[in-house]
């Protein structure tokens, strides 16, 4: 019996250790079974967004000879997946989604090749502003495939009908002209803003801290809205304030920015949502049918302190894993996928069959101006001009803690849209959390 | 002379003798099972006393400092609080609910297997969908409930989020949605067993039905009610998709499960997510069996 014993003992201890050393090995780094075939090759593409027409991938397997299997998945899972494949130094993907938000993590991490070493990435620069975006310690983690940007949208017919005429351009005329609306009885609540404690909602605070005048962090992640007079103090009490005084649907507490900011804006019951994203007046509220505000929606330069503010960037972007196996095909179809042409054809400049639906805006501003030449864009004009200014929204690129500071951004913001914390508590809360981020890091 | 061999006698098999044939059948569950369930487990319980986070290599030894942070975090610590609550509705309603649904369902009646299949429906559904179906019922600004209040004259609807223990009461009650079926059918199974003679002699010395209800289906059903009780514990600990999809990451309703996933797949610090996943698994454990020694009785009819 002690014998069994011992042996059970020795060998549970044997399987601890194997266990440990497993975990505290290195990862290796690049995949040493990866594949430089760039012809007859499946590829595997997973995005958290539609496939798009069979007619182009069809025409890009003709060309290339990579076929591509591409797989839909919803963006927090697929965050997960990428984590865990990369944590675990397994396969997932050939090229995969790369959000502006976890550049400075993933630059850190070296979980995906840097693109520059296939594409010529200096020679889009000019083209595709929002390549800094995806820009972490000099390497371009990820191409830009759209070019999503928040914008300010308005319905103008409901301005109007307050008896509003010129549009405004700084922050205290639009904030006016919301209350007019408001006293006018046009809509109870004319102001659109996600108070859901997500993403969208720190994404707002950034937009509006810009029309502020100001930026969250500086080019060092430390905070820039201690102070009450500080542009991101200002912005979140704006906020509040619209919430509080009833600018905003008392709802909106669990309101999220994508489906149900939206659907306010598209029935009716909000005048404007300050912070949206680009193509929405295209893509959601000029739908007939689905939409009760057709052609009474669009886009206007968003209001500062003085004038017109940057629009902020919040693109998507496609990169290839560490553990790809065929990253020069991946990059092929980035390559082909990311191009000026593909997105155009995208947009419906090449025929009705290449129209990809859940597209919102190339990321190339060549591929714009054709689409506003075309006149195939809803309030081309003015997007162009927002495009061409848009700016990162952090300075320095996004910081690797950067997930940890928008979850305490969105969870105190909505904790003081629910009365639970005050703007100050808030500021305060979220001022902490950075500093401290950023002194750990 | 001829000799007359005596039979050889037949050799039966020793009952001390190896017999390889039932360890070759349960191998393959065996192994799976190790593989896929215990070695991930053994896995997780080691690391979680190491630093494993993807942004601050290499992993090093962490002694019990990833559970003294885990308690150190305010956010954790809310989420411990908010899933007690969870775990304290859930098991209460869904038990109440389950028995009361199978007392109902106890006697046959006519279309009884209908009611049983459209019952379990909710239970079949994912957290994620029956969330996203919630949603729409408590839409603030144009959901079910808020346009029946309206119809009422109240100015809004129920705002989740606006208080935490409303948000946690309504959160749980769409898991109660869920997880009641099972109890229900659990509690069920457990009530079919008990003979009709029970209640028949019962019926003859005057007893009414709700003192048969006390002193014969309450008693004779323990361990069915036990069981069901168990996995509404492990269902409402380790509640997830409903907080997250009716309420995000606000910390009104973030159960300790939606902290795991943002201390391992957000902030990458897997090495403090094990260490929560493992004083979940430690908190399942605890409760169940207190559940189990409180309420199961041991039934011989």
């Amino acid at each position: 019996m002690p014998r069994t014993r011992s042996s059970k003992l020795i060998a549970a201890l044997g399987l601890t250790a194997a266990l440990v050393a497993a975990g505290c090995g290195a990862p290796s780094v690049g995949n040493k079974n990866a594949s430089d075939q760039t012809s007859g090759v499946t590829i595997n593409v997973v995005l958290a967004a539609e496939p798009p027409p069979k007619a182009l991938l069809a025409e890009f397997t003709e060309e290339t000879g990579i076929t591509v299997n591409w797989t839909n998945l919803d963006w927090d899972s697929l965050q997960t997946k990428i984590s865990a494949a990369a944590a675990a130094n397994t396969y997932f993907a050939d090229a995969t989604n790369v959000d502006w938000s976890r550049v400075g993590q993933l630059g850190k991490l070296g979980w995906f090749t840097p693109m520059e070493t296939f594409l010529d990435t200096a020679a889009m620069k000019d083209d595709v502003p929002q390549l800094a975006s995806f820009t972490s310690d000099g390497h371009v983690v990820g191409i830009p495939y759209d070019a999503s940007f928040m914008v300010t949208t308005v319905n103008r017919a409901m301005f109007e009908k307050a008896g509003i005429g010129e549009m405004p351009r700084t922050m205290d005329d639009y904030t006016d002209d919301l209350r007019r609306i408001k006293q006018a009885g046009v809509v109870e609540y004319p102001l659109n803003i996600p108070f859901a404690a997500a993403e969208g909602l720190s994404t707002y605070w950034y937009e509006t801290t810009a029309a502020f005048g100001g930026t969250v962090l500086d080019a060092e992640g430390n905070p820039q809205f201690k102070e009450p007079g500080s542009a991101g103090f200002q912005a979140a009490q704006w906020m509040i304030g619209a919430l509080k005084e009833g600018l905003v649907p008392p709802g909106n507490i669990n309101v999220t920015d994508s489906q149900g900011q939206q659907t306010l804006m598209a029935t009716g019951q909000v005048a404007s949502t300050f912070s949206d994203y680009s193509g929405t007046v295209g893509t959601i509220y000029d739908v007939e049918g689905s939409s009760k505000v057709a052609g009474d929606v669009e886009y206007l330069p968003t209001p500062g302190v003085t004038g017109p503010a940057a629009n902020l960037s919040n693109p998507d972007a496609v990169g290839i894993p560490k553990q790809a196996k065929y990253p020069d095909a991946a990059a092929k179809f980035i390559d082909w996928f990311a191009s000026a042409e593909t997105q155009a054809a995208f947009s419906g400049l090449d025929g009705p069959e290449k129209i990809y639906e859940a597209y919102p805006l190339p990321s190339h501003v060549s591929a714009v101006d054709r689409m506003v030449n075309a006149d195939k864009l809803a309030g081309g004009a003015e997007l162009v001009t927002m495009l061409e200014g848009s700016q990162p929204v952090f300075e320095g690129g996004a910081p690797t803690w950067y997930p940890k500071f928008s979850n305490a951004v969105y969870t105190s913001l909505h904790a003081a849209a629910t009365g639970s914390m005050s703007v100050e508590q808030a500021v305060g809360t979220i001022a902490e959390a950075a500093e401290d981020l950023a002194g750990a890091a | 002379m001829t000799a007359v061999l005596a039979p050889k006698a037949t050799v039966q098999s020793s009952p001390s003798r190896f017999d390889v044939l039932p360890y070759l059948m349960v191998a393959p569950v065996t192994l799976f099972i190790a593989g896929l369930a215990l070695l991930p487990a053994v896995f997780a319980v080691v690391q979680s006393f190491f630093i494993v986070d993807a942004l601050d290599p290499p992993m090093r030894w962490a002694g019990l400092s990833n559970f003294t942070g885990l308690f150190g975090d305010a956010a954790v610590r809310s989420s411990m609080a908010n899933t007690g609550l969870y775990v304290l509705i859930g098991v209460t309603l869904s038990t109440l609910l389950g028995t009361a649904a199978a007392v109902l369902l106890q006697r046959p009646f006519r279309g009884r297997s209908l009611v049983i299949a459209v019952m379990i429906l909710p239970w079949a559904l994912p957290g994620v969908v029956e969330g996203i179906l919630w949603q729409g019922i408590f839409e603030p600004n144009s959901g079910l409930i808020s346009a029946v209040l309206q119809l009422f004259g109240a100015d809004g609807g129920l705002l989740l989020g606006q208080n935490r223990l409303l948000t946690i009461g309504l959160i749980e009650l769409v898991q109660v949605w869920q997880i009641t079926p099972l109890s229900a059918l659990l509690i069920l199974a457990a009530l079919q067993l008990i003979p009709d003679e029970l209640y028949e002699a019962a019926q003859l010395d005057g007893c009414s039905p709700w003192a048969a209800f006390r002193r014969i289906t309450l008693p004779l059903a323990r361990p069915g009610i036990a069981v069901a009780m168990v996995q509404a514990v492990i269902a409402t600990l380790n509640v997830f998709d409903q907080p997250y999809v009716l309420n995000g990451a606000a910390s009104t309703g973030a159960s300790v499960t939606m902290q795991t996933y943002f201390v391992s797949f957000q902030n990458l610090d897997f090495g403090a997510g094990y260490a929560l996943t493992l004083l979940i698994t430690l908190a399942t454990l605890a409760i169940s069996m207190a559940v189990v020694r409180l309420v199961y009785r041991k039934v011989e009819m």
